[in-house]
């Protein structure tokens, strides 16, 4: 191995020191990891994978942008909740208003509120845990696995509108929370997700999510994932979605907050003629670094994939997307292409984009293209001699370079949703009246 | 005589160390409509743009006063508030703002400067509407964005159509006539022709006499390397579509 691979990122800790913050973490949290939940067996086995990857080192290309010295000195241990319903009670005001016709799921603190949830016939336990095959790509998902408090498991039967709610708060000591979804979507169903995350653990505290979803044959998936943390959240998130023979997957995902995130997604596309569409808007000022990984692994023949994905950044943050497909070799006819672009609005800020592609057989179409820059001054100035003032004209552009990133939510009460928390993110009454 | 609408005077100017106006004098009066003829590279478009306040323009001598105001001191979007419109030679695409929302911020813009509050959404789209159907623009046009996949003359009718909405006191138009079959020239001049009233004035910047026929100037002035070096009444225009530039390049050399 290349000695350089194995150097610890500097400022974080080492491979030892997380080992054994992990082996305390779990005797400290022995009493919650329910079993019924997650057999012992898988547990252990995530456990030990996670162990066994360690913490990504310096010049890992999978985790170069992410920022993980957090994890030196946050909780990594769930602590008990003392009652759901005073959970609820308290985190009941922070809820953002109900999308009418959905049935809402709410988990504060990684567990599910009961009071604040509807009747969900489609929210079954019992049936087998969803537990995908993980790489170091993942890794963080297999601490999810070992501490996961509560799961909202779906079996999803029939056309169905859900949206689950994530809160975390800081709760009575210094916590990590592990929001969980597992949602099973049966051969030629539709679903409609909504997936929110809000709140926060804290400065000494950790939100760390695990998403597995599979589409079934000729399946068709919308799913907004909106990621609303509070400024000072330090998010870990790995999503995996595995799609089958015909099914069609629209992802949409709106990240707006949290200090530091680093979310690793991978799509499978195993069945032929599998589709999976990404749709990505990044808005986030002050001081944050917020850092995306994509993998889309094209497995058969005739697959589609595309992405678009816009990030600004204002302030001092730093965002970064890299965004990789792989094209195998079983995958001819196989379609993909990729557009990422980044907007900086000030000097300080920072967006690092990463288009890649492997193409493994033949007869694929692939297109690829990432650009980063500032605002057009030829469309500032032509908005200003217009009489608009720099403000407008800034938010304005601003909402312009992301309106494609959104021209595919499709569901009115969806897009109306996103474009209100965009307007809100630009900071500007225009922007709210434009959507208004 | 009454003051002018626009007097400039001994206007230098440079972008990024080279002197592109080289000591304009002007006086435009309102009601008037005056022409700037010239060559490529005379000069013209840099006096468009630095009426309009456009960056990278360094003023280092002379000024420019509009309606009783040091024009050279106000941000470009007061300059549009009080009533200068810049009609773009080559106005850019702006894909997702839409045109009807572009056009209701600028008028809006410009109302509240006046002390009038917000023009009523059904009276905005009744005045839009009457004013596209001068310059002969379909109506889907307004959810489209900013000049979005828009052909040069749909470019053109849409900064007429803008002017028409805002009715500025000093329309400065760079080259509004370019580009457009003998058609959209018309329209386009018939739009110029509307704003003509005793208390606007209007500078017509043109490469050929071509729209001067549809727009009688008042005046017509002809600048070369950065100075006006003729002006005259409309006989100079069609003087110089005869007989080009070069005469006077050789005087002004």
């Amino acid at each position: 191995m290349n000695a350089a691979v194995s150097r610890p990122i500097p400022g974080s800790m080492s491979n030892a020191a997380y080992e054994q913050r992990l082996r305390d973490a779990v005797m400290d949290a022995a009493s919650l990891l329910n079993a019924r939940l997650l057999p012992v067996s898988v547990r252990s086995a995530a456990l030990n994978k996670a162990l066994a990857a360690g913490l990504p080192q310096l010049r890992d290309d999978l985790w170069r942008y992410a920022d993980l010295k957090f994890l030196a000195s946050a909780a990594l241990a769930p602590v008990p909740v003392a009652s759901t319903d005073v959970l609820a009670a308290a985190v009941a005001p922070s809820l953002p208003p109900r999308l009418a016709g959905y049935t809402r799921l709410v988990f504060g603190d990684g567990r599910l509120l009961p009071t604040l949830s509807d009747p969900c016939p489609a929210l079954d336990l019992s049936s087998a845990p969803l537990v995908p095959d993980r790489t170091r790509h993942e890794r963080f998902g297999w601490l999810n696995d070992a501490f996961a408090t509560d799961v909202a498991r779906l079996k999803i039967g029939d056309l169905q509108r859900v949206e689950v709610i994530f809160i975390a708060t800081p709760g009575v000591s210094r916590q990590a929370v592990y929001p969980r979804l597992e949602v099973m979507v049966a051969a030629n169903t539709e679903l409609v997700l909504v997936e929110r995350h809000i709140g926060t653990t804290g400065a000494q505290g950790l939100i760390n999510t695990a998403v597995q979803i599979h589409a079934g044959a000729g399946s068709q998936v919308r799913h907004l994932r909106w990621l609303a943390m509070d400024d000072d959240a330090q998010f870990l998130d790995t999503t995996q979605i595995a799609v089958d023979r015909d099914a069609r997957y629209q992802l949409t995902l709106l990240q707006l907050g949290a200090r530091t995130a680093r979310s690793s997604l991978r799509a499978s596309l195993y069945g032929v003629g599998a589709e999976f569409t990404l749709h990505g808007v990044v808005v986030a000022g002050g001081k944050r670094t917020l850092d995306n990984s994509l993998l889309v692994d094209h497995l058969a023949p005739n697959t589609r994939s595309s992405q678009v994905f816009r990030a600004i950044a204002h302030g001092t943050t730093r965002i970064a997307c890299r965004s990789r497909v792989e094209v195998h070799r079983a995958a001819r006819g196989a379609d993909s292409s990729q557009s990422l672009k980044g907007l900086l609005a000030n000097a300080g800020a920072e967006i690092d984009l990463r288009p890649q592609l492997e193409i493994l057989t033949d007869e694929v179409r692939a297109s690829h293209g990432a650009t980063t820059g500032a605002l057009d001054e030829n469309m500032r100035f032509y908005l200003l001699s217009r009489g608009l003032d720099e403000q407008t004209a800034r938010a304005l552009l601003e909402w312009a370079f992301l309106e494609d990133a959104l021209r595919d939510l499709g569901l009115p009460e969806l897009r109306s949703a996103a474009e209100h928390a965009l307007a809100a993110a630009l900071g500007s009454d225009i922007a709210r009246q434009v959507v208004s | 005589m009454s003051t002018p609408l626009l007097s400039i005077k001994g206007l230098h100017v440079k972008v990024a160390e080279r002197e592109v106006l080289r000591g304009i004098d002007l006086d435009l009066p309102a009601g008037e409509v005056h022409a700037i003829m010239g060559p490529n590279g005379s000069g013209k478009s840099s006096l468009s743009h630095v009426l309009a306040g456009k960056p990278g323009y360094a003023v280092t001598s002379g000024s420019v006063m509009y309606a009783g105001k040091d024009l050279l001191e106000l941000p470009p979007e007061a300059r549009s508030r009080a009533g200068v419109f810049l009609g773009f030679q080559y106005p850019v695409e702006i894909p997702g703002v839409n045109n009807a929302y572009l056009l209701r911020a600028a008028l809006n813009a410009a109302r509240r400067e006046r002390g009038e509050v917000e023009i009523d959404a059904f009276d905005f789209l009744t005045l839009v509407k009457e004013r596209m159907a001068v310059m002969k623009i379909d109506e889907s046009f307004l959810s489209r964005g900013v000049n979005e996949g828009f052909s040069g003359g749909e470019k053109k009718r849409n900064e007429i159509l803008q002017m028409l909405v805002l009715q500025p006191r000093l329309a400065v138009l760079d080259e509004s006539d370019s580009g457009l079959d003998i058609d959209a020239l018309k329209v386009v001049a018939s739009g110029i022709n509307s704003l003509r009233s005793p208390e606007r004035a209007i500078l017509l910047v043109t490469h050929y006499q071509r729209l001067l026929d549809h727009v009688q100037p008042d005046r017509v002035h002809v600048l070369a390397r950065g100075r006006i070096v003729k002006s005259g009444g409309p006989e100079l225009a069609r003087e110089l579509e005869q007989r080009g530039y070069d005469w006077l390049l050789e005087q002004a050399a």
